[in-house]
């Protein structure tokens, strides 16, 4: 107890500094107005923005850049909610039910509760780093790949409840998502598959550029069909922020979201993905009126934003502990370390206290920082969504192929936000719905990859999966899970023909 | 249309030739065939931003990743050899490539006009703490023994890891079962939850696992011990010849690139490597910053040569191809 | 859509599709299953020991195929959706906007076809320009005037401020300038023409608009 407080205070000591709150300031003012482009992620603009903390000492610039950070994935969200364009996997929850508030003329209240959730669940995640950072990492050590398989498979069962339609379509969905993760080079053979022997399909195919085509292109193209859909609010913009029913509404998806990303953070094996995943999932299967879920919500922006901001900040202990990076932003986070002469490893704790509580305490102070910066901005955020759609969606469009562009200097990522907008489109006119593809897409990766590491280490043997307890856990979950799932609709079929 | 076009491409061509004598006037990109903050990403940061000082141009990172950097070095390879546009090219994309990818569209010792060796990261051989062997000649008798029980962990086909864990396994004879990452993060992981049983990487990734006393390394496969972990023996030391390997890093401009220019950029590099905080960064990665007769264009072009001979026989027999 | 006559009650034909948006999809998810599986023959689908590369693609395709086919059985047994009305208009154009865009961008080579790198200068405003037609309310005017402030606007951002390795304009365009003159000046030169001309749009559009009165109504090209 005495080591948290002292810990905190160093911390405070380091991060409190006036040049130190500057910068993170600043760092989370530049993420979020680079991140709220349409089309430039998380990693495009930490990506973007890593050389401007090349000339400060090691602290400045790592505090810097968890502001960038923050900002970034806020900035992300705050596209998902207005725009529907998700820069990564775990705004994709976030888009379901935020954009559909910004269509009802609430976009201020689903951005506010986002920042004030995604707050909370950073502060509480600072707190907890800061007590048991050092021995939650042997948790870390738990998980091998057949815990991970077994963890993926329960979050596959998440996408079916996620869905809003058929369950049928919902798995049809699923193994579509998957079955295009395995699209590239295989990794353990080397081989191509499914390529058409383009070469540049030998890296599969980027998350980015998938989510993009299927969600923001395809919703313009199926925006200019009608003009009642056209102007993305067609009510009057109502509150700014969120008032005290929202609040009501929301606060206990907001600490259920925050336990939920918490945990899945530490796993080192970007379990962080899975947060707003489950936190959706849960708020849905406990509300009294499920179907509210995909027509707005709040819980479902509440929840899932501070699972999201609870995991982003969890995820860095194994980063941290370890110097393991569980995800690509964190890969990316890692080597602006390294460039700034920080090793991130086991060592960095005991070696370099000033940074890492310094880091940990200047998440907190990034997060306030969030708050502070972006309730005055949701005025302007709602603001622009006022322009007129013929004008908006070229924008739009640009911007998006810009983004996509700066990842990877490849024009053929460029044509294939195209292709698979003309794919999300069919979908929607074929009534599928593609979050659930997204999510498949996310954790097939990582699916096939431990199911294949796991079948390594035991030699062929299937039965790995149910000897390691947590694996078996994990499983009994999704199995449940999934059986909750299909009971009403099983029922609900039935009665479909008792009435035929 | 097709006029314009031409006359386009012709105005470009003659403003490129008439620039050569006042080089650089516009910023340089440097083509980074990995993600951003990979270790070859790193250590093109840092000596690109020495070079941009001393060229009064700045040199500006483009990650252009894929196919274990043969997509970055085919582009940089077919750009305009104006000296605008030049790659760090590694050990896998210049030494291995040719033997994984059998349809690569460059030749690493025909296609381009090698500026310099920047810095060379040595290989290391880790295991998990439990590992029961306690220096590298129980461990290579353990190998032995045990043949494919053992579990060998690599970062992917075309990795480092990948490469020199083959490597490694042709020198002393063995064959491990493989077990593949996507990444070093997650092999190390594994590694030090004691689940998978050794690999081979380069000092950057395993250096603060080894400080930390999380995992246990055996040897560091270079001539002389390095800074960064004194303690560490060579394999030579330990006992093991013939296990000599660095993942080294190069700058290289494309082929036809005029020598005026090769010799500016030439110098930028060695200037940036006898720098003293641009050694010291490199060193604290662990880094091997080459010596005045390795700095030459025509050392990296032996350099070459020598690799793509080493690496072509190992990968061919270990039947490891990426098509 | 004419499959929408054939909803609740025309007890007498039994297999008709009742739910054609089902029937389609099924069919789409068929033909995609049928294609990853053509695409992974020749791949070794290996043992549980060690997997093979086809064998999870190959299982999931199957997956695919038999989810298809459920949904084209069901079309024929349960009442469900109509294909809703398509516009080729707006997706045509989209398509053909940032097609263009990543065709313009840098130098693009397709068999014959050689495009040299023109950047952000031409790509941006022809990616708004084009896009802009996808609905039938476009105005040239305005779309002109939209390309012409947000494409410097970007070029300054990305290109300027956070200096972007992202093609900016043609290499012969610097020739124009003062040979003196660095990248960058030129960039920003650029960038104050284009935002110029835009405001010259704006105030001679609007002038005319004050005389013309009404025609701007009608003022979709």
């Amino acid at each position: 107890m005495g080591d948290f407080v002292s810990n905190l205070s160093l911390g405070f000591g380091v991060a409190l500094s006036l040049q130190n709150l500057g910068l993170a300031f600043l760092g989370c003012l530049v993420g979020t107005l680079i991140g709220v482009l349409p089309g430039v992620g998380p990693i495009a603009t930490i990506a973007m923005l890593l050389p401007i903390t090349f000339g400060l000492d090691p602290v400045g610039a790592l505090i810097m850049l968890a502001g960038i950070y923050y900002g970034a994935q806020y900035g992300g969200s705050t596209t998902a909610i207005l725009v529907n364009i998700p820069g990564e996997a775990t705004s994709v929850v976030t888009a379901l039910d935020g954009h559909q508030m910004a269509r009802q003329g609430r976009a201020g209240v689903a951005l506010g509760i986002a920042a004030i959730g995604s707050f909370f669940a950073g502060t509480v995640a600072t707190l907890v780093i800061a007590a048991l950072g050092a021995p939650l990492t042997k948790l870390a050590l738990v998980f091998g790949s057949a815990e991970y398989f077994s963890l993926m498979v329960m979050g596959l069962v998440f996408a079916v409840v996620l869905a809003r339609g058929s369950i049928l379509k919902a798995i049809a969905m699923i193994l579509v998502g998957v079955l295009l993760s395995t699209v590239g080079t295989d990794l353990e053979t080397g081989r191509e598959r499914m390529t058409f022997g383009l070469s540049f399909l030998s890296d599969g195919i980027d998350f980015a550029v998938l989510a993009m085509g299927i969600f923001g292109i395809a919703e313009i193209m199926r925006n200019l069909e009608s003009t009642e859909a056209r102007d993305i609010v067609h009510k009057a913009i109502g509150r700014l922020l969120p008032n005290k029913d929202d609040f009501k509404q929301s606060y206990w998806a907001v600490i259920r979201g925050t336990v939920i990303g918490a945990i899945l953070g530490i796993l080192p094996g970007n379990g962080a993905v899975l947060g707003p995943f489950a936190s959706y999932t849960v708020e849905k299967k406990i509300a009294k009126d499920p179907r509210r879920f995909g027509r707005g919500a709040i819980e479902g922006v509440a929840g899932p934003e501070s699972a999201n901001n609870a995991g982003a900040q969890t995820s860095f202990i194994p980063l941290l502990t370890l110097g393991i990076p569980p995800n690509a932003v964190m890969a990316l986070m890692v080597g602006a370390m390294t460039i700034h002469g920080i090793v991130p490893g086991p060592q960095v704790m005991t070696k370099n206290p000033n940074l890492f509580w310094g880091m940990i305490a200047s998440m907190w102070v990034g997060n306030l920082m969030l708050l502070v910066i972006n309730l005055p901005l949701v005025g302007m955020w709602v603001r622009l969504l006022k322009v007129p759609y013929r004008l908006m969606f070229p924008a739009i469009l640009m911007f998006c192929a810009i983004g996509i562009y700066s990842i990877n200097s490849l024009p053929t990522d460029v044509i294939f936000i195209a292709l698979f907008g003309l794919v999300g489109y069919l979908l929607i006119k074929f009534g599928f719905e593609p979050a659930p593809m997204l999510l498949g897409f996310v954790l097939g990766k990582l699916m096939e990859e431990n199911l294949r590491r796991a079948l390594i280490f035991s030699r062929g043997s299937l039965s790995t999966f149910i000897e390691r307890p947590v694996s078996a856990g994990l499983l009994a979950v999704a199995v449940l899970l999934l059986v909750l799932a299909l009971l009403p609709s099983i029922r609900k079929g039935r009665d479909e023909v008792f009435t035929e | 249309m097709k006029k314009i076009v031409l006359g386009l491409a012709a105005l470009g061509l003659a403003v490129s030739a008439a620039q050569a004598q006042t080089y650089p006037q516009r910023p340089i990109t440097m083509i980074v065939p990995f993600a951003a903050g990979g270790p070859t990403d790193v250590i093109a940061r840092i000596v690109g931003d020495h070079m941009s000082r001393t060229l009064g141009q700045q040199i500006v990172i483009e990650n252009v990743a894929g196919a274990g950097g043969t997509t970055g070095i085919t582009r940089a390879a077919q750009s305009q050899p104006d000296g605008y546009t030049i790659m760090m090219g590694h050990m896998g994309t210049h030494g291995a490539a040719p033997a994984l990818y059998p349809s690569l569209k460059y030749d690493p010792t025909k296609d381009f006009a090698p500026i310099g060796l920047a810095a060379g990261t040595p290989i290391i051989i880790v295991a998990k703490k439990d590992f029961p062997a306690k220096d590298l000649k129980g461990f290579v008798d353990y190998m032995k023994a045990n043949g494919e029980k053992v579990n060998m962990a690599h970062a992917g086909v075309g990795s480092v890891s990948h490469m020199t864990g083959i490597f490694f396994s042709s020198v002393i004879k063995t064959k491990p079962t493989m077990v593949t990452y996507r990444g070093t993060g997650p092999a190390l992981n594994d590694l030090m939850a004691n689940s998978v049983d050794y690999m081979t990487d380069q000092i950057v990734n395993v250096a603060p696992q080894i400080q930390g006393g999380t995992i246990k390394a055996f040897a560091i496969a270079t001539p002389e011990r390095s800074p960064a972990l004194p303690n560490l023996p060579t394999t030579k030391e330990a006992g093991l010849d013939g296990f000599e390997v660095s993942a080294w890093n190069a700058v290289f401009a494309p082929k036809g690139t005029s020598p005026e220019i090769v010799k500016k950029l030439n110098d930028a590099l060695v200037k940036a490597l006898d720098d003293e905080n641009t050694k010291k960064r490199l060193l604290d990665l662990g880094g091997v910053i080459p010596t005045g007769a390795e700095r030459t264009p025509a050392a990296l072009q032996k350099l070459v040569e020598s690799e793509v001979a080493r690496w072509t026989p190992v990968l061919k027999a270990a039947g490891a191809t990426a098509e | 859509m004419s499959a929408a006559h054939h909803r609740p009650g025309s007890p007498g034909r039994r297999w008709v599709i009742r739910a054609p948006q089902n029937f389609a999809g099924g069919s789409l998810l068929i033909a995609l299953a049928i294609l990853a599986l053509s695409l992974t023959q020749g791949l070794p689908q290996g043992t549980l020991r060690s997997m093979g590369p086809a064998m999870l693609p190959d299982w999931l395709a199957v997956g695919v195929g038999l989810s298809g086919l459920a949904l084209v059985a069901s079309s024929f047994l349960t009442d469900g959706e109509p294909l809703e009305r398509w516009s080729l208009r707006g997706v045509i154009f989209i398509m053909l906007a940032i097609i263009g865009f990543a065709i313009t961008i840098r130098p693009f080579v397709l068999g014959p076809i050689a495009i040299p790198g023109l950047g952000l200068v031409v790509a941006g405003p022809l990616a708004i320009i084009v896009s802009g037609y996808a609905t039938n309310e476009a105005r040239l005017r305005e779309l002109v005037i939209l390309a012409l402030s947000l494409t410097p606007f970007c070029m300054l951002l990305f290109g300027d401020l956070l200096n972007l390795p992202i093609p900016i304009f043609p290499q012969s365009l610097v020739g124009l300038f003062p040979a003196d003159w660095s990248q960058k000046d030129v960039l920003r030169a650029t960038a104050v023409i284009m935002i110029v001309a835009a405001a010259v749009v704006f105030f001679v559009g609007r002038r005319k608009h004050a005389q013309g009165g009404v025609a701007a109504q009608g003022g979709s090209v």
